[in-house]
């Protein structure tokens, strides 16, 4: 339903989207990155609010920024938190309708303000809105039209719990109905309960793609670094190289090592530090941060 | 079932959009108060005294007259009629490429041709009151005759129209369109137009001052231009600003 083929988009000097390449179908895709990875410029190009600088983009097998019909079976929630900030929800709801041609832009709209829990009845402007209420303006203007392709910025961002939830079941929902629903999320757990088909982005590149188990292995068997606080890190270190529970090891203020088994090193740390009678005092990851991971997901490629 | 919106349908939607947009207290505010002053000279104007000895009643009716029309020209057409453009019809496009809004409007099936003429006739429909009302009150102030009060409200409700066209134009062309706009009256508008006839045919103060100029028989060094040649050209020429406006939407990578 949705195919990237070689796209590049470049600001200038500046490469937002390097050479990505990708194909969705049905049901729900996760586009995971940091942010500045790249990702909203992705979806801008899939809508056709941007053209790429290089390579191609097909929605349905057209080029949404030349055709106009096609645009009309997208349904897009931006990241920006812009709405027409006078309008009421309703209001805003019904005028997104009219401008898809819906036969019932009114009953439409009532329709997608009770599926995001907003009331129709509320004649406060937007503009006043948390931005949890907002976020959900924008997930039932995007929903207006039924489209067949949904591309949903940071839709979670804002929402509390409960919303949270509700939302993820919707789009559940809609991806086992048959919709193409491209949702982006920097935050990993999101991901997990999104689906399990995910992309990543980052630094501009597709750093992996495919399912989300896979995707989590391959990052929990990554090489960890870790800083270790002992009394004598030196003795430490060439007990714990001895006895092969690190890949190497550097000594500063602090221990630090890098190991490609952290569970095996888990175990093993406590009681290496108990048998050389050594003080232990902490061990705490220092590259697990998504930033970290997704670094390593794009330089091993 | 979506179906396809027709033109007429996009223009009354993006204008009922726009037009709650546009529409705020302080810029009513803050424009009417530059009609209110506008009006005032006209007022002051109309009623300075002409008492020398020498002047015949036709050298006094002549003299406010070619008062009434400066004032007019100078102050309505240079200042007020641009400016209130500039504020509403730069906003109706440019304010949404701004804030992020223009999506909601670009991502829908809807012609972009349509788009641009919706929001330029919600920046008219805003700006006519606060143009034609100031400016024709000015004009009766002055007390200068009916011909400068009907060639006051032609030439301010063409100006609005041209002015509204090419500022719509201005806002999906820069950031930042409100000072652009200004530069753009102060020295094209004020200055370059000010170099005599040839000068003001390419600003459109010449054609509006034309139509004054033509209607009340003063004499204006910028407003030599025959009246429906004053008309036509502006409204030729907001045609083409809003053409390059509906061709930059669609060429535009919105943000």
């Amino acid at each position: 339903m949705v195919s990237v083929t070689n796209v590049t988009k470049a600001f200038g000097d500046v490469v937002a989207v390097s050479d990505v390449s990708f194909t969705v179908g049905p049901g729900i895709t996760a586009l995971l990155g940091p942010n500045g990875a790249g990702k909203s410029t992705l979806f801008r190009m899939l809508c056709g609010l941007a053209s790429p600088t290089r390579g191609e983009v097909r929605v349905l097998g057209r080029n949404a920024r030349t055709d106009t019909e096609v645009r009309g079976r997208i349904g897009l929630a931006p990241q920006q938190d812009a709405l027409f900030d006078r309008l009421s929800a309703v209001e805003f709801v019904t005028i997104a309708a009219e401008m898809h041609g819906m036969a019932e832009p009114r009953a439409a709209a009532l329709g997608v303000l009770d599926i995001v829990q907003l009331s129709a009845d509320d004649p406060k402007p937007v503009g006043s809105f948390s931005k949890g209420m907002r976020q959900r303006v924008k997930l039932a203007t995007a929903l207006v039209n039924d489209p067949d392709v949904l591309i949903l910025d940071e839709p979670l961002t804002g929402l509390d719990p409960v919303q949270r939830r509700r939302m993820i079941q919707l789009f559940n929902e809609l991806g086992a109905a048959g919709k193409c629903l491209l949702v982006s999320s920097h935050v990993l757990d999101e991901v997990a309960r999104l689906g399990s088909k995910v992309l990543v982005i980052a630094q501009g590149r597709l750093a992996a793609a495919g399912d989300y188990h896979a995707l989590r292995d391959l990052m929990d068997d990554r090489p960890h670094r870790i800083r270790v606080n002992v009394e004598d890190p030196r003795r430490f270190a060439a007990a714990l190289i001895e006895r092969g529970l690190v890949d190497g090891v550097s000594l500063g203020n602090d221990l630090e090592i890098d190991t490609s088994n952290v569970d095996a090193f888990g175990r093993g740390v406590a009681p290496v530090a108990k048998e050389l009678g050594i003080r232990l005092s902490g061990v705490a990851p220092i590259d697990d941060d998504l930033e970290s991971v997704f670094r390593y997901l794009v330089e091993r490629r | 079932m979506n179906g396809s919106v027709s033109s007429t349908r996009v223009i009354a939607i993006t204008y009922r959009v726009l037009i709650r947009q546009l529409v705020s207290r302080g810029r009513l505010v803050a424009l009417s108060l530059i009609g209110g002053v506008v009006a005032l000279v006209g007022w002051a104007v109309g009623r300075a005294a002409h008492n020398e000895p020498w002047l015949t009643p036709e050298d006094v009716e002549q003299i406010r007259l070619n008062d009434a029309v400066t004032a007019v020209t100078n102050l309505g057409f240079t200042i007020l009629v641009p400016i209130v453009a500039l504020v509403f019809a730069a906003a109706s496009l440019g304010d949404t490429r701004e804030d992020g809004t223009l999506v909601y409007l670009w991502l829908r099936p809807m012609r972009r041709w349509a788009i641009v003429v919706g929001a330029w006739l919600a920046a008219i429909t805003v700006s006519l009151p606060l143009t034609v009302i100031p400016m024709v009150a000015s004009a009766y102030l002055l007390d200068a005759g009916t011909d400068l009060i009907i060639g006051t409200a032609i030439a301010s409700v063409v100006g609005v129209i041209a002015y509204s066209a090419l500022f719509v134009l201005l806002g999906l062309l820069v950031k930042n369109s409100i000072v652009w706009g200004l530069g753009y009256i102060v020295i094209w508008e004020g200055v370059v137009a000010a170099f005599g006839s040839a000068a003001a045919k390419v600003a459109m103060r010449g054609y509006t001052s034309s139509i004054v100029s033509e209607r009340t028989g003063v004499e204006i060094d910028i407003g030599t231009l025959a009246q429906t040649t004053a008309i036509m050209v502006p409204i030729i020429v907001a045609g083409f600003a809003l053409w390059l406006a509906a061709a930059r939407l669609n060429n535009l990578e919105v943000a």
